[in-house]
């Protein structure tokens, strides 16, 4: 890398424009295009920093370094995830239905995710892999909990040398990212927090120092939750709180953080008595989350300061809010539609994110109570933050989705909770070990006659343990589903109340602020 | 109840014990026993003139109806049963020399039928009649054969079908059939809580003969709506109005197939037509086992909630269904009434 490859490279691209006719440039590749023009670059740059006064010989020196570090770093990423997309376990045979055939399934995204354990730090690790198990869920929660966990990267964080935390530590934050990613697909609250963070980083100046910036950007963060997520949610619980009047009843779907908020605030705050109906749906069963919340939120004891109380409390059990001011009615969703919207006064929902079509991406079911609910003119609220506004246009529940795992449709049917994952590596693991000992077991069949028997129960209770040798058998389970704006009366931020319509509106608004 | 002897008390109580256990399962199963039963109640009865029999089957009717309120079927059975046998003793009068019309008006019907028949006439009669059920255990047992026909002129090639009723087996049958001519995709619905299991069998023998089986959530209904070409139901009853009560969950989906413009066809065999009209819908549903919606051993939680309900049923209103399908052809529900005044008499509608 000297006078020499820039006179190498000089006349190569001045051939090339000499014989500027258009067949001739076409005929080059876009492979040969790319080197002419990385050529083109080092002998620029070999100009430029022999013009600074370095020598030949110290450009060489660093052009190595570089070279040994971009090696270093392929083998952390990119390299790493070649080799495993070559040696991990071909996902058997993708047993999509072929409407979906273009949605990522777990599988793959296992499969194609960077097994970079020793760059991930073991805060993300243990996040990831409650996303996956469905302990973490919601579009807020994940977000906020992914906030976190940045912070405690951000704080182990040390900047390599001959680099500044500014540049790398987005490069840095991208890897723990595209690890998050193999447990679930990031969430658009996830995403927008995530843009805002690196903005952050970028905006940092050089001369800070390390703890400095770090310090900096960690009360950004807390901020960030703060203002974002925790004070949002406070102005829309008072903004929603108004729907709510004594003695109304409130049907909701599923769970979301906001509406729990909603409900506690009404009867802590408020007192009101209320009727709640809850829908709930199989294989998440999130509205008994909700409802495990609300059993377990107390009406706080006022008269606990004189001693004769406080040993009574010790005999009387705290009162949950579910005994008399919220009176609690527990379906499913295929009760719907029987007599039980008759005397429903307003629908909550909550949202994973709003599109800038106005139509709400939520939870698989939503859009159906949502119809429901429209078409016997009951009002229909959701409650999203400003955070969860996309800017993305979507026209039906197909196109972007995401896949859970089938197997969770299968597996305990009659448990009525929702499914216990173990971690993907695990399960591939013991399903080595079941392979080993097929063998063994087989020859104990041989000797033992009552295992066939076990076996047809089996199949009594699990018709479908078997479902993937089915050739032409496929199992959807989706997440999302896409509710039309027609079906939504008013969407309650912490900006305001809108109808639907006004999602870009919003959106414009936020991003010059 | 002095109609009943103690000898047809004795055919009923074993078929009526078994209803209020709901030991017979499927529709189907239960219109044959009812129909065998009345064969049987027919031949065993001592009766003089139809009219007695007539009494006497209603009796059975509502000791019938008494033993599982909520089914219709039964009812429907003994209700094809009377029309049988009215339109025998129409044909019989044609035979006999007609009066003036305004004679036969003034005079009431039965001093005059019992002065008619002899007892020759009788046995001829009861023979008649046995025939006559005999005939109508051949229709309900060969009701998906009827259907089949139907299903080349409603399925086109590579079409999208969605069911949310994996627990009718006509509905099975018929996209069986379907299958030898065209090919398809069917989605099926799980039918959670009440009939997961018969949901996941049912997909898995459409699996079993090479139809494309996808199955869904019964959440996932409005996502995958955009892209069904028909949504096939079962029925357990179709009313007069046109109406229908099919599996909960299934009012969900229609309504919903409804907002996307998709068409709803309806199958079920012409025993499951009722003369009656669904006037009060709250009524109508069968509502099954709360403890299989909220575990019992969630302690905590069922101690706090006001009331879970487990619907097994869904009132589905005429407008939601574009076509029925019967064993006698298809029929708008706008039609149905037709149909039912062809095969029913009104003066049976009420038995009590």
């Amino acid at each position: 890398m000297s006078e020499e490859a820039k006179t190498a490279a000089v006349p190569a691209v001045t051939t090339t424009a000499g014989n500027s006719a258009p067949a001739e440039s076409k005929q080059l590749s876009n492979k040969e295009l790319k080197e002419l023009k990385k050529k083109e670059k080092a002998a620029k740059r070999a100009a430029q920093k022999t013009a600074i006064g370095i020598t030949p010989e110290q450009q060489q020196k660093m052009a190595e370094q570089k070279i040994e570090k971009k090696k270093q770093q392929t083998a952390t990423a990119t390299n790493l995830k070649k080799q495993l997309d070559q040696t991990l376990l071909k996902p058997d045979v993708r047993k999509v239905p072929h409407l979906f055939g273009h949605l990522e399934t777990r599988e793959q995204r296992n499969a194609s995710s960077p097994s970079i354990s020793h760059i991930v730090h073991p805060a993300i690790l243990s996040l990831t892999l409650k996303y996956s198990n469905y302990k973490v869920v919601g579009s807020t929660s994940r977000a906020k909990n992914m906030l976190i966990v940045f912070k405690k990267v951000i704080e182990d964080y040390v900047t390599p040398a001959n680099t500044t935390l500014t540049r790398h530590l987005t490069g840095h934050l991208s890897h723990q990212i595209e690890y998050l990613k193999s447990g679930r697909p990031l969430s658009v609250s996830m995403g927008n927090a995530i843009r805002w963070l690196k903005q952050e980083i970028s905006n940092i100046s050089i001369d800070t120092t390390e703890a400095q910036a770090k310090e900096i950007l960690c009360s950004k963060i807390d901020d960030f939750v703060k203002e974002k997520i925790e004070y949002s949610d406070k102005l829309i619980v008072d903004i929603a709180s108004k729907h709510i009047v004594d003695g109304c009843t409130v049907l909701t779907y599923g769970h979301s953080q906001v509406l729990e908020e909603l409900f506690q605030y009404c009867v802590l705050e408020q007192g009101k008595r209320f009727n709640l109906i809850i829908v709930d749906s199989r294989p998440l069963f999130e509205g008994k989350k909700l409802l495990k919340n609300l059993v377990n939120t107390f009406l706080p004891d006022d008269d606990i300061n004189d001693l004769e109380s406080i040993n009574s409390a010790k005999f009387r059990m705290r009162e949950p809010i579910t005994k008399n001011h919220i009176s609690v009615h527990y379906v499913l969703l295929n009760s719907l539609a029987s007599t039980l919207l008759r005397d429903v006064d307003v629908v909550f929902l909550g949202a994973h994110a709003m599109l800038s079509n106005g139509r709400l991406y939520s939870r698989v079911g939503t859009a159906l109570v949502a119809m429901m609910c429209h078409t016997r003119n009951i009002p229909v609220l959701t409650c999203c933050e400003s955070i969860k506004f996309s800017d993305k246009v979507q026209l039906d529940s197909v196109t972007t989705n995401e896949l859970a795992d089938a197997d969770d449709l299968i597996r305990n049917i009659d448990s009525k909770k929702p499914p216990q994952k173990k971690s993907f590596a695990l399960e591939q693991f013991i399903k080595q070990q079941e392979e080993q000992n097929k063998p063994n077991k087989q020859q104990n069949t041989k000797k033992g006659t009552q295992t066939p028997t076990e076996e047809s129960n089996e199949d009594e209770s699990e018709p479908l343990k078997n479902w993937k040798e089915m050739k032409s058998l496929n199992i959807l389970n989706i997440l999302y589903d896409l509710t039309p704006p027609e079906y939504i009366d008013k969407v309650i931020t912490e900006l305001g109340s809108l109808p639907p319509s006004s999602v870009p509106v919003i959106l414009r608004e936020y991003k010059n602020t | 109840m002095s109609l009943i002897t103690p000898e047809i008390k004795s055919l009923i109580d074993p078929v009526v014990s078994s209803l209020k256990r709901h030991q017979i399962e499927g529709d189907q199963e239960i219109a044959l026993a009812i129909a065998q039963l009345l064969m049987k109640v027919i031949s065993a009865a001592r009766w003089t003139n139809t009219y007695d029999l007539i009494s006497i089957i209603r009796q059975v009717g509502i000791i019938i109806h008494k033993a599982y309120p909520r089914k219709i079927i039964p009812g429907n059975i003994v209700r094809r049963v009377l029309a049988l046998i009215r339109d025998e003793i129409e044909t019989e009068h044609e035979n006999t020399p007609m009066m003036s019309s305004m004679f036969s008006l003034l005079s009431t019907t039965k001093c005059e039928v019992r002065e008619d028949h002899s007892k020759k006439q009788m046995s001829d009669m009861r023979a008649i009649i046995i025939q006559g059920i005999r005939d109508l255990v051949d229709e309900i047992t060969n009701v998906s054969e009827g259907l089949e026909t139907m299903c080349v002129d409603l399925i086109h090639d590579n079409e999208v079908l969605l069911t949310p009723t994996p627990t009718s087996d006509t509905v099975l049958n018929f996209l069986i059939k379907a299958r030898t001519k065209r090919n398809f995709t069917v989605l099926v619905m799980e039918n959670y809580p009440n009939e997961i299991k018969k949901a996941h069998q049912f997909a898995k023998t459409l699996a079993q003969h090479n139809i494309e089986t996808v199955l869904i959530p019964d959440t996932t209904t409005y996502a995958v709506m955009s892209r069904v070409g028909k949504v096939i139901i079962g029925t357990n009853a179709v009313f007069a109005n046109g109406g229908c009560l099919s599996n909960s969950g299934v009012a969900n989906v229609v309504e919903c197939a409804k907002e996307h413009k998709t068409p709803v066809f309806a199958v079920g065999g012409l025993y499951k037509l009722s003369p009656l009209y669904p006037f009060s819908r709250d009524d109508l549903i069968e509502v099954g086992n709360s403890g299989h919606v909220l575990n019992y051993d969630d302690f905590e939680l069922v101690d706090n909630v006001e009331v879970v309900t487990n619907p097994l049923e869904d009132y589905i209103p005429p407008e939601h269904i574009d076509i029925f399908i019967t064993n006698i052809g298809g029929f708008a529900p706008s039609f149905i009434y037709r149909i039912v005044l062809d095969n029913y008499k009104v003066e049976d509608n009420k038995l009590e």
